[in-house]
């Protein structure tokens, strides 16, 4: 009888053991099989990429960027004030406007206005009270286009901490001068110096000469009429 | 207002410009380029003989400021202001790593350019004649063009201004014949001797002939031939011919 009781009592603590193996217990870790440890390290290592389900969705999107507009500052408007030698009638006042375009670091072309009055000549002012031409007569305008080329381009130094870009340049075109009641084509050629106190300011001196065939006095003459002048422009 | 005045108040415009213009500048975004060469040489003045005082190295980053004809003002992240060439900036990235353009006139823009200008001398009807141009490109073929003429006569002077439309033939040779079409106004001022005629205005039409001759860089030569038709008040219309030899760039 008593063999029996502890035989069922042991194989019923024999099974309460086996089953203890299946349970989780908090202090049981158990040793991972060859198939939980792939799964587990899958985790960690990108698997291959198969075509059927990648892991990464590759979302590379091309960025858009703005992309602002340089401003271009080639364009150059002015004034201008000095002497015009008109031939016959004195060296007189004249005031102009010019407009640029620098096409190259070399070449620029330019558009220039200007105006001047004629004085009188030796003649009336010797004979009394002999005009050769009315008062409107007189005014001198002209207009030319040019192209011009800075030969000698460089810097001029004031002091030791002003550096300003400068050019030397020589200018030439055709044009028209409006005088004496008529109208005259005309070539200007000349030299000039160009300095920048800034990037968009410049000031200029200028030397031309605007050559035409007049018959003002009755004869066709080659009129040299040379100006010298001051001026001051922008950059914009 | 008086002539005068009108000068005063352009020449105050003229000053005033600068100051205005001085915040807008600020206000612009600026482009930014990245140096991807090993170092960007930073000139002291827009031309190729200024000394290199200041080079920016590989990796860092300059802001354009303005461009004077094919040279940059550029300002380094340290600050630094100087002066590159597009030859040089070309080379530069932006942003995204992308290349930077930058048209330089050659070759290949003297087909595909937008603008056009120039200036001919010539001959109108035995006038001496200047004359100015400009240029919209519709297509690399047609243009639609505006011009201004001056001729200077011994019997008359005049002007015509007119716009018209230019078919250039294969605009990539380096010599690309063109004809052209158009209208315009002519205005004829008579040389006052014994009579004092009239001065008259005019419709006129024209075409021509002629081609386009590629220089270098930016530079072109062009020579036509033109045929006027003017339109006048009395029976019989005036025809005159024209040709005119000049120089242009495209821009």
């Amino acid at each position: 009888m008593e063999t029996r009781i502890r035989l069922l009592l042991l194989s019923v603590g024999l099974a309460a053991c086996s089953g203890c193996a299946s349970m989780h217990w908090p202090w049981h870790h158990p040793k991972p099989d060859a198939t939980t440890d792939t799964s587990a390290n899958a985790d960690v290592t990108p698997a291959p990429p198969s075509a059927s389900a990648p892991v990464i969705e590759p979302q590379v999107e091309q960025r858009k960027i703005k992309v602002p507009q340089i401003r271009a500052k080639n364009v150059e408007l002015g004034v201008y004030y000095g002497e015009l030698s008109i031939e016959d009638f004195g060296a007189q006042p004249v005031e102009g406007l010019h407009l640029d375009y620098h096409i190259s670091e070399d070449l620029f072309a330019e558009a220039a206005y200007g105006r001047a009055k004629g004085g009188r000549t030796s003649f009336e002012e010797l004979s009394g009270n002999v005009q050769l031409l009315s008062d409107a007569e007189r005014h001198f305008n002209y207009y030319n286009l040019s192209l011009g080329y800075n030969v000698l381009p460089g810097e001029v130094f004031i002091g030791r901490n002003l550096a300003m870009t400068s050019a030397l340049y020589m200018i030439g075109g055709i044009g028209d001068v409006t005088f004496a009641g008529q109208q005259n084509f005309a070539v200007n050629f000349g030299a000039g110096f160009r300095v920048l106190p800034t990037d968009w300011l410049a000031l200029h001196i200028d030397v031309q000469d605007l050559v035409f065939k007049s018959n003002d006095i009755g004869i066709y003459q080659l009129k040299n009429n040379l100006q010298a002048t001051i001026g001051m422009s922008v950059f914009f | 207002m008086s002539p005068r005045r009108i000068e005063f108040a352009l020449l105050l415009a003229l000053w005033a410009l600068p100051l205005v213009s001085a915040p807008v500048q600020a206000a612009h975004e600026l482009l930014q380029l990245f140096v991807s060469e090993p170092y960007l040489e930073l000139h002291t003045g827009p031309g190729r003989g200024y000394p290199v005082t200041q080079v920016v190295a590989r990796g860092e980053s300059v802001e354009v400021l303005f461009r004077r004809t094919d040279w940059f003002k550029v300002r380094s992240e340290r600050g630094v202001e100087g002066w590159a060439p597009a030859a040089a900036l070309r080379l530069a990235t932006l942003a995204d790593g992308s290349p930077f353009h930058v048209d330089l006139g050659d070759r290949a823009e003297f087909a595909t350019h937008r603008w056009e200008s120039g200036v001919f001398a010539g001959d109108y009807a035995g006038a001496t004649l200047i004359a100015a141009y400009s240029a919209l490109s519709v297509t690399d073929n047609l243009k639609l063009e505006i011009g201004l003429s001056q001729f200077v006569g011994n019997v008359s002077d005049g002007y015509i201004a007119d716009v018209g439309l230019a078919h250039v033939f294969m605009p990539q040779w380096l010599f690309s014949p063109l004809v052209d079409a158009g209208t315009g106004y002519l205005r004829l001022e008579p040389k006052a001797t014994l009579t004092r005629p009239v001065d008259r205005s005019d419709q006129v039409a024209y075409a021509g002939a002629g081609g386009r001759l590629y220089l270098t860089r930016r530079f072109f030569m062009r020579a036509e031939y033109r045929k006027y038709v003017v339109f006048t008040r009395t029976n019989a219309n005036e025809v005159n011919g024209e040709w005119r030899l000049g120089f242009a760039f495209f821009y």
